[in-house]
């Protein structure tokens, strides 16, 4: 039996995993994915190094000496420029003459409100103007607080926010993170919808080719729908890996090298902080592969008992439903994780992977609901392979029209 | 004879569908290594029947058996069935498909790829091996259907409509891989309505009609009981030998003539009077019908001719196979 279901599920996966769409969606995703947001970053980086001389007129006398380093980290060689009467003629004869690329100057208002004229040669990129009016904000911002005695490293380091969870429900307190739960549970969505129904595609053109009849000639339906299975489930893993890998390396590799080549990008590293741990990339593989063995089962099912695409589109109306529910859910199940709603919707195994990922990786969750919740899914599988596997039996050497629930009940009974 | 001397044996199997009984109480052995076709017109219930054998249909009344058994795996696994909907995984490339094919059957996959490739090349398909299935023509697809039939050499094969959508040629390449097998002492049952291929192939024949089993048994016994008293012959010489009270009427067919004999009358009296009579014979041949006559003769012209299938109108008329191969439909 075993030599059959893995020639079944080997040749799902190499067939899945060879084909464009695959190769298109795995390694394409993530790299445009990745390109929106590294390649004009990097582009507006490598555009300005060093082409930059900037002269700083000093007005106040008293920001020079903070600004420079600044606009030294942001890639200027920066000069100051004693103030007289002709001096913007006279640095816009050198900036003319292309020993400057501009300057700027500093007056009292500055001091007051970081206002300050910027002359440039060009038109600067949006990196370069940002770059020069928070330097200059910050290094006058500084020289206040400075003056009022306040410690301006702490303060304008942007603060920091301590959560304390103070339900005694809490039994993995940390710093709420909506986003991670949001995104996570849309994304389980998709993947579940995207790789059941490419089980019960596949399920549906071996009905309809009639493949089916030869391969049941050397194998059980239930040896046959557990390779398919099993096959897409393995092209679904390893495309996940693939983009985690994808994730894990821009976030661990290339942020920090970034940031590290430019301090100005270090805002990039509050997506280092957002991203979730392995512990939680974990568990969203469990609701993953738990969610997808659950409706990949329903899915060929449907696959199995209908005969043309049409029908099958409408076959699965109920199963995008129980999938629909959980995501309307999504939103009032992060703002209050707790209610007694929020959590007996999340332990419906049907609607677990996504309400209880949106309740788990918000945080304030106790164990045991995680456990419960992975118990019944797992049940659950094994209930719906024990139905699915009887509809699959005889739908798939049936040909006619699609039955009716009556007819489906009869099925079950008589496999 | 032991029930395993059957390699397929159907005991009054009756198959609905709905209000329409496609099979009506069919009884039908297949023994073990013989060449045994299934023939009747569209419509008639060979598909039917073979889906049945294959389990994968299951009848409403009577009994199916392989190889002695009930058609479960085990029993399947014996068996190279080729459907009459030619099923192929469109996207993969042949040697992979055939390759998956017999893998699936329990050849392990070096084995299965080695036999693959040396049946591509038999069949002429060397140069497509890495080549999509569904970029070939539907004739070599359907030979690399045929290669996944037979590529883990059953004890038994299946055919659904082998010969219909293939060239002569390729008509002709089936025909001799199929009597290969015969004589590896493989059992072979298959479908046709075409009643040349089979008279050509078949040691044993099953003739249906209308969901009901006409007739079946050896062919060459089927055609001695059916033999009606017909001689053909040619000579030179005068015919005044002839005439004589055996003779119920002499036909001219160009070549010759055909002496319709009274029934139940001998023709030797005949030849002793041509040898009397000293005219040089040529042939002296009796007639045996065709197959198709005697599907006419048992079926009735109605049911042949709604088929579409060709009414004869000489009785030694030679049938084209390849001019009637078109309106097949699931029967």
């Amino acid at each position: 039996m075993w030599h059959n279901v893995w020639a079944v599920i080997r040749r799902e996966y190499l067939q899945r995993v060879r084909s464009k769409w695959f190769i298109a969606a795995t390694i394409g995703g993530p790299v445009i994915m990745a390109g929106l947001l590294v390649v004009p970053a990097w582009l507006a980086v490598q555009g300005d190094r060093d082409e930059f001389n900037l002269a700083v007129v000093d007005g106040t006398g008293v920001l020079y000496e903070n600004l420079a380093p600044r606009l030294e980290l942001g890639g200027f060689a920066v000069e100051e420029a004693r103030w007289h009467s002709d001096v913007v003629t006279e640095l816009r004869q050198r900036s003319n003459e292309g020993e400057l690329g501009g300057f700027v100057m500093l007056d009292e208002l500055t001091l007051e409100t970081g206002e300050a004229i910027y002359y440039s040669m060009d038109v600067p990129s949006a990196l370069r103007q940002v770059t020069v009016q928070t330097s200059v904000a910050r290094t006058a911002l500084e020289y206040q607080l400075a003056r009022q005695g306040v410690d301006p490293e702490s303060l304008m380091g942007g603060g920091e926010l301590q959560v304390e969870v103070i339900s005694n429900a809490g039994s993995d307190v940390r710093d709420p993170q909506f986003a991670v739960a949001y995104m996570g549970a849309f994304f389980l969505y998709m993947v579940i919808l995207l790789y059941a129904v490419a089980v019960m595609r596949a399920t549906l053109e071996e009905k309809t080719s009639r493949i089916v009849e030869v391969i049941i000639s050397s194998m059980k339906p239930s040896e046959l729908m557990l390779g398919k299975i099993v096959g897409v489930c393995a092209v679904s893993l390893t495309q996940m890996a693939i983009w985690i890998g994808a994730v894990a390396t821009l976030l661990i590799v290339a942020i920090p090298m970034m940031v590290a080549a430019r301090p100005e990008l270090a805002n990039l590293e509050n997506l280092v902080e957002i991203a979730p741990g392995p512990g939680l990339t974990l568990l969203f593989l469990g609701f993953f592969l738990l969610g997808f063995l659950m409706y990949s089962g329903l899915y060929a099912a449907v696959g199995a008992m209908c005969n043309t695409d049409e029908e099958a589109q409408q076959a699965q109306f109920p199963m995008i439903m129980l999938l629909v529910v959980p995501i309307v859910m999504v939103a009032p199940v992060i703002q209050d994780p707790n209610t007694p709603m929020a959590t007996g919707l999340s332990l419906v195994p049907l609607f677990s992977p996504i309400l209880m990922w949106a309740r788990v990786s918000g945080g304030g969750v106790p164990s045991w609901q995680v456990a419960l919740s992975f118990l019944l899914m797992t049940l659950m599988v094994w209930l719906i392979a024990w139905v699915a596997g009887r509809i699959y039996k005889v739908g798939i050497l049936m040909s006619g029209k699609r039955p009716t629930l009556p007819e489906l009940w009869r099925w079950i009974r008589a496999a | 004879m032991s029930d395993n001397a059957f390699a397929v044996r159907l005991e009054g199997v009756t198959k609905r569908f709905g209000k329409h009984t496609a099979v009506d109480d069919f009884h039908f052995d297949v023994p073990r290594g013989v060449i045994c076709g299934l023939l009747g017109p569209n419509g008639s219930g060979k598909t039917t029947s073979i889906r049945m054998i294959m389990g994968i249909l299951g009848p409403d009344e009577g009994s199916v058996s392989l190889f002695g058994e009930s058609p479960d795996v085990a029993r399947r696994s014996k068996v190279g069935y080729l459907p009459e909907e030619r099923g192929v995984y469109k996207k993969m490339k042949c040697l992979e498909l055939v390759t998956f094919l017999g893998e699936i059957r329990g050849l392990k996959r070096t084995e299965a790829r080695r036999r693959g490739g040396v049946w591509l090349d038999r069949l002429g398909l060397p140069q497509w091996a890495d080549t999509k299935v569904e970029d070939l023509s539907k004739g070599m697809q359907q030979k690399i259907q045929f290669i996944g039939t037979v590529i883990h050499e059953p004890e038994l094969l299946i055919l659904d409509e082998p010969f219909s959508g293939l060239d002569p040629i390729n008509q002709d390449v089936l025909e001799q891989i199929v009597r290969d097998y015969h004589a590896k002492g493989t059992t072979i049952l298959f479908s046709t309505h075409l009643m040349d291929q089979a008279e050509r192939l078949c040691e044993r024949v099953c003739l249906i009609s209308k969901s009901k089993k006409v007739l079946d048994g050896n062919l060459r016994e089927i055609k001695a009981s059916e033999r009606r008293g017909i001689v053909a012959v040619e000579f030179e010489g005068s015919d005044d030998w002839i005439h004589g009270p055996e003779i119920d009427r002499v036909e001219d067919v160009g070549r010759g003539l055909q002496l319709v004999l009274q029934d139940g009358a001998s023709h030797q009296p005949i030849l002793h009077r041509a040898v009397a009579a000293g005219v040089n014979i040529l042939r002296f041949d009796l007639v045996e019908p065709r197959l198709h006559e005697i599907f006419v003769r048992h079926a009735g012209d109605a049911a042949v001719g709604d088929a579409g299938m060709p009414i004869l109108a000489g009785s030694d008329h030679e049938v084209a196979t390849s001019s009637h191969t078109s309106g097949r439909r699931g029967s």
